[in-house]
Order: structure tokens, then C-alpha cells, then sequence
């Protein structure tokens, strides 16, 4: 009789727990959904500013940008995403000194670590959370960071 | 017994139908062509009852889940189904090097005849049941084993272990139910009476059998529901499919329209379980009557019965995708305990309590 | 007693290192008989934290660390042979069940083979792979890309010393002719990444699980050695990704350690906060998977809609969700951001209100609790053996918390709960996790307006050098014990940098607890164990 009491009671309470995940589950029903609709949800999307999507290099209104070319950056990479093409000027001073030919820079292989933003000792890169980079082929995932006839700020 | 029941009736436009045909050319030819155009009728009506289905499952899924589900096809994503149909249409159908092709190619048609053979039987207005006749629920109970067969011929034949292993538990698991499904049914029959289906229909014009059948109809309502969607092959009882274990059991090896069977198959046997349900114990096309209060049986009538049909089916399918989508799936010993130590007792004992009660006069 | 002269009295001949962790020296002849004796007499040294295979140039060799489960004292034994051709070394597979799988990864690295070591197979690279990769004499050219596939061999050597004094290559088989084998993996939706593993089956039961690693592995141990400290950095996170901080943590005091950098107080706070963080993401995710992986995809919403809270909370402070580059060697890389502190309460407020219905959808559920409860039985003399920390480990009735018993961070300042079941089953080992999540709340909530202003970061040198020597650190990530080891000659970069991986051990634990149990147990106890397969193959 025991066993047939257990038997009784414990079907009686397998249903119960069932009916409880029920009403869980019917609740959660009719409450408001958490899908976000992306991209119709563009304007209103929040991203947190530092959120590590992309490097760039800023210039500011005369096209000039911080970088002195002096490849810490390139060294620091874990990944060698950055190549850095430096030229040499001569000084009227007979010095020569380092400019910025090319920055260039691979999204595909960056592993968004930071450690060149913190080489930098001139602030001249940083990330920014711009993050719809998908393109459809590789190529274009190699960015040149420095724009066209840019220079150093002084 | 009063008007509108009869207004909506289809029984007087089939007749007539069937008798201006007859009128034109000879009976047999007459009868070939009515039965072609039921066909066309009813594989149309499987396809769009398919699409309402899955659009439902997508729907209301998402929604337990707190996700809004396919939004951008279309208004509210309902034209996500159509597309989804399509791509399944134009993708290539893979022979497989090492399987038994006959079979193989065999099955997802058995699978779909099971379905089809059924869903003709259900009830689907006054008047307008396509397969009616004396063992109507014996009929219903018999074809719908069929689809054990497609399964097991699709889990054999593709020569994979993951097929195999999900066929074979499919196996297991609707052999068993099909027995408690069956007891189930038969306490209903033992209420009604009768194993026609018009005739189960018909017995229910002064109330639901649900609301005649008391305790027991209320047993073997939920031991319906729980064995056919064990039938149905759908959660917590999809562990022949079991993507998390068997990646999609049975029928991995498919692809393209032969995959679509077994999907539409599906889908559609959630109907037809919900069918049957509603048809048994929810008086299938009847409107809701209660015995006495004509004003009011009166109000009902004036909504048709494919209405009535429609909206019981559907509730039941509902309530079967909130089971599905709640609970964690079983594993193949817990079925077959559930079924065997549970259920089948439950049947049993139930059954001898209708009969008690119909004997003696206890029931409405 | 000492630990050194308690090695010295059961081996006079040891010597010890002293640079960083303090490491006994055996030559590979004593080395066996020291083992035993460390792990059966005394204070006995039943758990086997790591093994680190090494290569010091001339001498091939292994670093043993050992952990008491009864005092939590810890002991490095160390031993080298200077036999490059052949190098050979007794296993101590008998003793610890984790050296099996432990000794393979030795030998596949620096092809060091154990003697008596049932099942000498190559663990992570292909079977047909040429040279020893972690040894310094490797040629990088070795082995160009394949494309054929790999065959597995269904036999796996034995070696071992017959009576002549010769080696012999004994031949176990893995699986026989008859055995029903069925791939589960690699690309499977339950094994939680690119894990194979060989099942035999008999009808539904498993009767043998044998995990093929390494469709993933990065060789980063290997990258580590070429990499300057701050680099080898960005490959924590990439490890167990949902331990990303906390085994960044673990490098970072490992290197800390060794240059004798004092971190600030409030980048200690910060680190304990962001760790806890973590550990709810993860065992929230957790929560979501093992319901997935068992039929339930609504639940599995659930967890993550919460985990969604965490990430946004995480990101806004370390501008990452899943790989987040966020401690830094002396601190941590930016403060917390300003609304840092509201959001976390305003989450652990949330959550506690709505984790009820995580219990009530799944915890309470009778399927659930069938599946579950005596299910996946593993002992805790299993659990030690096999070196299953973590919540596996706590499941099981052993007292493994480092947080607890090592404590690092704020976690000695902090008042939380050790959480520890003595069920052995899979139903146990979910309630840690559970629990875990509250009493990991409940961490936060002491530390998160005790936070001290300051410096959240100490200036390093510009090009940071360990002194030579071996440092190790470990920290208890979400899913058990994560250890990092260097080994440095006074260089930029390491000579060998190891990390322990949490997921090897319960991977390897799987055949143990599955033999007997359903495939859908399997999957189940697959997904209590929680194992991340990142952080196996490394």
C-alpha cells in the first residue's frame, strides 16, 4: 500500500512541477520581447563607447594627425596587423626626422587587444565602436588609417 | 433539429452535386472525377494548413522564448514560410552512395500517406467528412501506424548510426503509444456509442463529450493529448529526432523535398492530433450546446461549424506547442515507463470506470 | 612539518629551485619512488594540479604540481632526462588518473613517453604529425599543410620495460572490431565546439568514450614563447572564452608575481568584481546550454536574455563581450566606467527577482530532476583523481575552491560560502552553478560600494623581464581550476609559458562517468560537466 501511496503521490507531484513550468512559461508569454530589431533600430542602438570595434587614426580639420611613424605600435602587436611606412626628411637643421607615409592597418587579423593604443606615446590611434565592418571580401579589410596628404601635427 | 445546424449543412450540396454530374455522364466517371477534385482539395487544403502551421510553431516559439520570431518577409514575417517552402523545393535531393535507395526514397512517401490517410478522416464541417464510415476511429488508429513504418525505413535505409538509433527508438516510443492512444479512444467510443466519426460528431449535439464523459472523458482527454503527441513525435517526447543527442535522428540523412515530407509530416500530424482531439472530445464541428438553454445553443449555431472546427483544433495545437515548448525532453527509458507503468494503467482502470458509468447511467 | 625536509627525508638526493615556486629536483630514476611516496604517505598529495612537459635546451623533462585535498599544500616535483633521442619517464597514471591525459599532451609536445602509460597516443596534434612541436629544436618547417584526412587508430601503445631491460610496445586496443562506434563530434550541436568524441555504444548505453582533442588548437603555448609578456596577454581571453577575465587574471598575477609588482587596491577590488561578473555570465550560460542540450530551448532564453545584462554591463567597462583584453599587467586597462556601479545593482536586483523562474521552469521539473538526479555518478575519489575542479569537483563533495582556500584578489576580505554538494550526480553538480550565481552576487554586493578610490593601474616598465625561474598562479575561473606557469630565462618572453587547462580533466573525466548511462545522459552530463573546448586544445 505503500508503494502504491508513493506511486499515487509522486505522479501527483510530477504533474504539479509540469503545470508550475507551465504557468512560468505562459507568463514569459505574454510579457514584452526582448528582440532588438536591428538595423531598423540603428538610430536608437546602443553602443558602448568603448567598445573596441575598429582603429582609427584621427585628423583633425587641416588633415593632421598625431603620428610620428615611430612604429611602437607595430612592435607592440601581438599579431603584426599594423605595418607602419615611415619616410625620412631632411631638417634645416641637417636632423633628419621620421614621417608618416603609410599606416596601414588589417582588420581581419586584429585581435582588438589594444596594446597599440597603449604603445603610442602621442595618442595618435585609438578604437572606436563603430562595429558594422562586414565586407565581402578580404581585401577590404586592409585600411590605410592615415588619409590622403596628411601630416603631423606639430 | 433546427435551422441553422441545417442551414450550413454540405450534405444536400454534395448530393447535389453527385446527382447533376450523374445526369451528364455515368456514375463511375462521375464518382472519378468527384474523387479527383476532393484530392486536389484536400493535398491543397494539407499544403496551407502546413504553412499556417509552421508560421504558428515560428510564432508562438518565439514568443515563449521572449524573441519575436520571423519579422522581416513580409508583413510580420508571413511570407517567411512561403520562401522557406520555396528554397526547400529548388534544393537538390541527395542520393546517398551506400544506402538502400528503394527504401530510402520509399519512406518519406509512406510517411506522408500515414499523414494524408488520417487527415482525410477528420470532420472538417457538417456534412463534409471526406472519409466516413461505421469503424471510422478504427480506420484513423490504422493508417496513422503506417507513418512507425516510414520512419523505421528511413532510419534503416540511409545506413547511418544516427539514423538508426533515432528509428529505432521512434520505434519503440510510438508502438507504445499507440496503445494508450487507443484505450483512450475507445473509452470515448464506449460514451458515444459509436465508431463512425460523423456518428461521434452527431452523439455530441446535447454537449461536448468532455462535459458528458466527466471524470473519465477528462483522463482520457489528457492521456490523449500526452500519447499523441507522443505520436505526433513532438517535444518532450522528439527524442527520435533529438538534435541534441542524434542531430535530427530519423531523417539527417534527407535533404530537399524528401526532407520537407517528414517536416510537413510533422507539422501536419500536430494537426491531426489536435483534429482528432477536438472531433472526440470536443464534438468537432458541433457548436458549443448546452442541453436546455436554446437561446443560447441557438447563438452558437450561428457560428459554422468548420469555425467551430477550426478553432478547437487550433486551441489544441496551441496548447500543445506551450507542452513543447516548456518542457526538457524524456529519455527513451522514462517514455516507455511513462507509458508502460503509467499510462497503460491508467487506460485501463479508466476504461472500466466509463463503462461502470455508462452502464449504470452515470454519464449526460 | 617542513615540505622541503619532507622531501629530503623521503629523497636526500632532491634538490630544489627557489626562483618563483619553490620545485623539487629528482633525477628520473628517484623520481617514481618520490611520487609514490607523496602520494600515499603522510599529508598524502592526492591531487595532480598539472603537468608541464618542458625543454630547458639539453634535457627534456616534466614539472609535476601537487596539491594536498587535506591541508591544501602544494609541491612542485620536477624531473629532466638528458636523453634526447629516446627520452623516457615513468607515468604516474596509477596514482593520479589525470596523468593519462596529462602524459599524452607531454608527449605530444616534447615526445617524452611515460612507461606504462596505457594509451600513448598523440592527443591534440593529427596522428601522423612529424616531430615533437614544444621542443627548441623543432623546425617549424616540418609540416606543411595537410589536406588528407586523418585515421585513427584504434590501438593505442603501451610502452614498457620487459624483463630483459628492453622496451616494448605493447598494443591496447581502443576499440574492437565488434564495437558499435558512433562520432559524436566534431561538428556536433552537443559537444559545445569542435569536441569528437568516439562513443561505443551498446543499443542506447555508452560503453566507452574515447575524446579526440585538438580540432581547435591554436598552438598558443607554442606563440607564448615568441611573444614579448604583455602580448601573450591577448591570448587568455581566447582560451576558455567565458573565463576570459579570469584567466587573464591568473597570467597577470603570474607576472606580477615574478616582477614584484604590487597592483593598486582598487584595481584589486575592480578585478574580484569584474571575475564575479564573469562567473555569473558563465554559469548563466551554463544554465542555458545544459537545458538546451536536454530538449529545453525555452529556458535557454531565459539565460541568456540575462546574460545579455552582464555582457552590456562588461562591455561598457572593458569595451568587450567576449574577448575583452581588460586586465593589464599592474592593473587593469581603463576605470570603471562611470555608471559601472548602478547598472551592476540595478542587474543583481533583477536578477534575483527573476531567477525564481529559472527554477520553476527547469530546477522543479519533474523530466528535469529524472534526468538528472543519480544520473553521471562521479565519486569524489574520482573527482580528485581525475583532477576535476571546479563545480564538477565541488558536485562531488571536495573542497576545491581556490577563492577560497588560495585567496587572491579581494577574496580574502570578502565573506561568501563555499558552494559544495556531496550528491556525485549531475543534479549536484547544476546546483553549484546555481548557487554559485547567488553567492557570486553576493561577492559583488560587498565589494561594489567599498570600491577605493585611486590609481586603477600601477606604470610598468616599458618592456617587462621576469627573472629567470619558474612562477606559476591559478585562480578558480568559472569552471574549476586555471593555472598559469612561466617558465623565463630573464628574457622579454617566455622560455615555456603553460596554462592548466580546466576543461582537459572533465573531458577525460566523460568516460568514467558515462560508462553505463544513455546517450541522452551523455549529452546531459556533457553539459553539467561544462567544458569549454577553447580551453582544452589551446
Amino acid at each position: 500500500m505503500n508503494s502504491f501511496a508513493k506511486y499515487i503521490s509522486g505522479m501527483m507531484g510530477g504533474i504539479k512541477s509540469l503545470l508550475i513550468g507551465m504557468r512560468t512559461s505562459i507568463r514569459v508569454f505574454f510579457r514584452k520581447k526582448i528582440t532588438e530589431q536591428y538595423p531598423e533600430n540603428r538610430a536608437t542602438l546602443y553602443i558602448s563607447e568603448r567598445y573596441r570595434g575598429r582603429l582609427v587614426m584621427p585628423h583633425d580639420e587641416n588633415n593632421q594627425h598625431n603620428c610620428i611613424a615611430c612604429g611602437l605600435c607595430q612592435m607592440a602587436c601581438p599579431n603584426g596587423t599594423i605595418k607602419v611606412t615611415a619616410g625620412k626628411q631632411e631638417l634645416e637643421d641637417g636632423k633628419t626626422k621620421r614621417y608618416l607615409v603609410k599606416y596601414e592597418y588589417d582588420l581581419g587579423s586584429c585581435l582588438f587587444c589594444q596594446l597599440c593604443v597603449n604603445a603610442c606615446p602621442h595618442d595618435a590611434i585609438k578604437f572606436v565602436n563603430d562595429f558594422e565592418n562586414a565586407v565581402f571580401t578580404r581585401s577590404k579589410l586592409l585600411l590605410q588609417l592615415n588619409h590622403e596628404g596628411s601630416s603631423c601635427k606639430k | 433539429m433546427n435551422g441553422f445546424l441545417d442551414y450550413y449543412n454540405f450534405k444536400p450540396v454534395a448530393e447535389w452535386i453527385h446527382s447533376s454530374l450523374c445526369g451528364v455522364m455515368p456514375e463511375g466517371l462521375a464518382l472519378f472525377l468527384e474523387g479527383l477534385v476532393v484530392a486536389v482539395v484536400i493535398i491543397l487544403l494539407y499544403a496551407i494548413l502546413a504553412i499556417a502551421l509552421i508560421y504558428m510553431e515560428r510564432k508562438v516559439c518565439a514568443f515563449f522564448q521572449c524573441r519575436l520570431g520571423p519579422m522581416r518577409v513580409g508583413k510580420w514575417g508571413l511570407l517567411q514560410v512561403f520562401a522557406d517552402v520555396f528554397k526547400i523545393l529548388i534544393k537538390e535531393i541527395i542520393k546517398l552512395k551506400n544506402s538502400d535507395h528503394f527504401l530510402y526514397e520509399l519512406a518519406p512517401y509512406l510517411v506522408i500517406l500515414a499523414s494524408i490517410l488520417t487527415f482525410s478522416c477528420l470532420p472538417w464541417h457538417n456534412g463534409m467528412g471526406i472519409i466516413d464510415f461505421n469503424i471510422g476511429i478504427f480506420f484513423v488508429l490504422a493508417v496513422s501506424s503506417i507513418e512507425v513504418v516510414g520512419i523505421l525505413l528511413a532510419g534503416w535505409s540511409s545506413n547511418s548510426k544516427y539514423t538508426l538509433i533515432g528509428a529505432m527508438r521512434s520505434g519503440a516510443m510510438m508502438i507504445s503509444y499507440e496503445l494508450s492512444l487507443g484505450m483512450a479512444m475507445l473509452a470515448m467510443v464506449a460514451l458515444s456509442g459509436t465508431m463512425s466519426i460523423s456518428g461521434i460528431v452527431e452523439s455530441q449535439a446535447d454537449g461536448w463529450n468532455i462535459f458528458k464523459g466527466h471524470i473519465p472523458a477528462w483522463i482520457a482527454f489528457i492521456v490523449y493529448l500526452i500519447a499523441g503527441n507522443a505520436e505526433a513525435n513532438r517535444g518532450p517526447f522528439d527524442l527520435a529526432e533529438a538534435e541534441q543527442e542524434l542531430t535530427a535522428g530519423y531523417h539527417t540523412e534527407y535533404s530537399g523535398m524528401h526532407f520537407g515530407f517528414f517536416y510537413l509530416a510533422e507539422y501536419l500530424n500536430l494537426f491531426i492530433v489536435s483534429g482528432i482531439a477536438a472531433t472526440v472530445f470536443l464534438g468537432g464541428w458541433m457548436p458549443l450546446h448546452i442541453a436546455g438553454l436554446d437561446a443560447f445553443n441557438q447563438v452558437m449555431d450561428y457560428i459554422p461549424g468548420v469555425v467551430w472546427f477550426f478553432g478547437k483544433a487550433f486551441l489544441i495545437v496551441f496548447l500543445l506547442m506551450w507542452i513543447k515548448w516548456t518542457f526538457p525532453r524524456l529519455r527513451i527509458d522514462q517514455i516507455l515507463t511513462l507509458e508502460w507503468k503509467y499510462l497503460i494503467p491508467i487506460c485501463l482502470f479508466n476504461l472500466l470506470l466509463m463503462v461502470v458509468l455508462k452502464v449504470y447511467g452515470l454519464v449526460f | 612539518m617542513d615540505i622541503k625536509d619532507r622531501i629530503l627525508k623521503l629523497q636526500p638526493e632532491a634538490t630544489f629551485e627557489e626562483q618563483g615556486d619553490l620545485i623539487a629536483v629528482v633525477a628520473p630514476g628517484k623520481f617514481r619512488a618520490l611520487m609514490e611516496a607523496l602520494r600515499n604517505e603522510g599529508d598524502k598529495m592526492d591531487y595532480l594540479r598539472e603537468i608541464m612537459g618542458l625543454d630547458n635546451g639539453t634535457e627534456l623533462g616534466a614539472v609535476y604540481y601537487l596539491e594536498s585535498t587535506a591541508t591544501y599544500e602544494q609541491i612542485a616535483v620536477k624531473t629532466m632526462t638528458p636523453d634526447r633521442e629516446n627520452p623516457m619517464l615513468p607515468s604516474v597514471c596509477d596514482l593520479w588518473k589525470t596523468a593519462e591525459i596529462k602524459e599524452r599532451e607531454v608527449y605530444d609536445f616534447f615526445g617524452i613517453r611515460f612507461l606504462n602509460n596505457p594509451d600513448m597516443r598523440r592527443i591534440f596534434l593529427r596522428e601522423d604529425w612529424k616531430g615533437y612541436p614544444l621542443r627548441k629544436d623543432y623546425d617549424m618547417n616540418s609540416n606543411p599543410l595537410n589536406m588528407e584526412n586523418e585515421v585513427n587508430a584504434d590501438e593505442g601503445d603501451e610502452f614498457v620495460i620487459d624483463s630483459y631491460g628492453s622496451v616494448e610496445d605493447l598494443k591496447n586496443k581502443i576499440f574492437d572490431r565488434n564495437d558499435f562506434v558512433v562520432n559524436i563530434g566534431p561538428q556536433h550541436p552537443s559537444t559545445h565546439g569542435v569536441l569528437r568524441l568516439r562513443t561505443s555504444l551498446e543499443g542506447e548505453m555508452v560503453k566507452k568514450i574515447d575524446p579526440v582533442c585538438g580540432y581547435i588548437h591554436r598552438g598558443i603555448e607554442k606563440m607564448a614563447e615568441s611573444m614579448t609578456y604583455p602580448q601573450t596577454l591577448a591570448m587568455t581571453d581566447r582560451l576558455d572564452y567565458l573565463s576570459a577575465n579570469q584567466n587573464r587574471h591568473a597570467l597577470c598575477m603570474c607576472i606580477e608575481k615574478a616582477c614584484g609588482i604590487e597592483i593598486p587596491e582598487r584595481a584589486k577590488y575592480i578585478r574580484t568584481i569584474i571575475d564575479e561578473l564573469q562567473r555569473i555570465d558563465s554559469h548563466l550560460l551554463y544554465y542555458s546550454c545544459l537545458v538546451m542540450d536536454m530538449g529545453g530551448l525555452t529556458p535557454f532564453f531565459y539565460g541568456f536574455r540575462d546574460r545579455e545584462m552582464v555582457l552590456d554591463i562588461l562591455e561598457d567597462t572593458t569595451g568587450g563581450r567576449l574577448i575583452q583584453n581588460y586586465y593589464v599587467i599592474g592593473g587593469v586597462q581603463a576605470d570603471l566606467h562611470p555608471e559601472f556601479q548602478t547598472k551592476v545593482k540595478a542587474f543583481i536586483k533583477h536578477l534575483r527577482g527573476i531567477i525564481h523562474e529559472y527554477h520553476e521552469i527547469f530546477t522543479g521539473n519533474v523530466i528535469a530532476r529524472e534526468r538528472l538526479i543519480k544520473v553521471g555518478m562521479l565519486s569524489r575519489e574520482d573527482a580528485i583523481s581525475l583532477g576535476t575542479t571546479g563545480g564538477t569537483g565541488r558536485a562531488s563533495g571536495w573542497h576545491n575552491d581556490v577563492r577560497k582556500h588560495h585567496p587572491y584578489g579581494m577574496y580574502d576580505q570578502v565573506d561568501f560560502k563555499e558552494i559544495v554538494y556531496d550528491g556525485c550526480d549531475s543534479f549536484d553538480r547544476y546546483m553549484v552553478r546555481m548557487d554559485e550565481i547567488m553567492e557570486s552576487m553576493n561577492i559583488i554586493e560587498q565589494l561594489i560600494d567599498r570600491i577605493p578610490e585611486g590609481d586603477y593601474k600601477v606604470k610598468t616598465k616599458p618592456i617587462i623581464k621576469l627573472p629567470a625561474g619558474t612562477y606559476s598562479a591559478s585562480v578558480e575561473t568559472s569552471r574549476g581550476e586555471f593555472m598559469a606557469i612561466i617558465v623565463s630565462d630573464g628574457g622579454k618572453s617566455p622560455v615555456r609559458l603553460h596554462f592548466r587547462s580546466t576543461g582537459l580533466p572533465l573531458v577525460h573525466a566523460l568516460d568514467t562517468v558515462c560508462r553505463g548511462n544513455k546517450i541522452a545522459d551523455l549529452i546531459a552530463i556533457g553539459g553539467t560537466l561544462d567544458y569549454v573546448i577553447p580551453d582544452i586544445d589551446r
